[in-house]
């Protein structure tokens, strides 16, 4: 009875510890959204390009 | 609310038309191509002028860059439109533009942090991080 006990508290303590683990992976995920920012951002320029270069060439008087 | 719409839309022919005036029609504002020869005014990274920190600014230049500055973004709002894009992205394609081949030696403007610099021989112009 009591060698029962101690090993479902050993089980409970190896299941706590194996629990913790995967909670404790949770750090990062600003990074990830501000880099994904930036190349949509890049994207939407280099397909703009063109516009940019014509807007400038067509209003040069305010350039 | 009918002539409301009509003068509306005839407002916004006419501003259409003084933006897309042609080519031939146009030359830069004496004043303005000074005061940035000067380096009280320069090009931002957001697509717009600015006023440099320390210059002074008279009434009457700082009118005539507030009036180019409205006429640009008129401009990206047109075409940001037509683009499917926003207009700070439409803004930020003509600055990198801009920042490729429009800032003279000897000119100053705002980089991407805020900080005003001048573009020299010996310094050519920080491009913004967002320019391809």
């Amino acid at each position: 009875m009591r060698m029962r006990a101690k090993v479902l508290a050993g089980l409970g303590a190896a299941a706590a510890v194996a629990g913790c683990i995967p909670v404790q992976i949770q750090a990062p995920d600003e990074p990830i959204e501000i880099n994904l920012n930036v190349n949509i951002r890049q994207e939407v320029i280099v397909r703009l390009e063109r516009d940019a270069q014509e807007l400038l060439e067509q209003n040069s008087n305010l350039f | 609310m009918k002539r409301t719409l009509a003068f509306a839309s005839g407002a916004f022919i006419a501003a259409a038309l003084a933006v897309a005036a042609p080519a031939w029609a146009q030359a830069n504002d004496p004043v303005v191509t000074q005061a940035r020869a000067a380096g009280a005014i320069g090009e931002m990274t957001d697509g717009y002028l600015g006023f440099a920190p320390g210059a002074s600014i008279s009434a009457d230049l700082r009118g005539r860059v507030e009036q180019i500055n409205i006429q640009r973004r008129q401009l990206y709002t047109r075409r940001a439109a037509e683009r499917n894009v926003s207009v700070n992205e439409m803004a930020a394609a003509v600055a990198c533009e801009v920042f490729d081949h429009r800032i003279a030696v000897g000119e100053r403007y705002r980089d991407e942090g805020g900080q005003w610099r001048q573009h020299t021989a010996a310094q050519p112009v920080a491009k913004p991080s967002f320019c391809p």
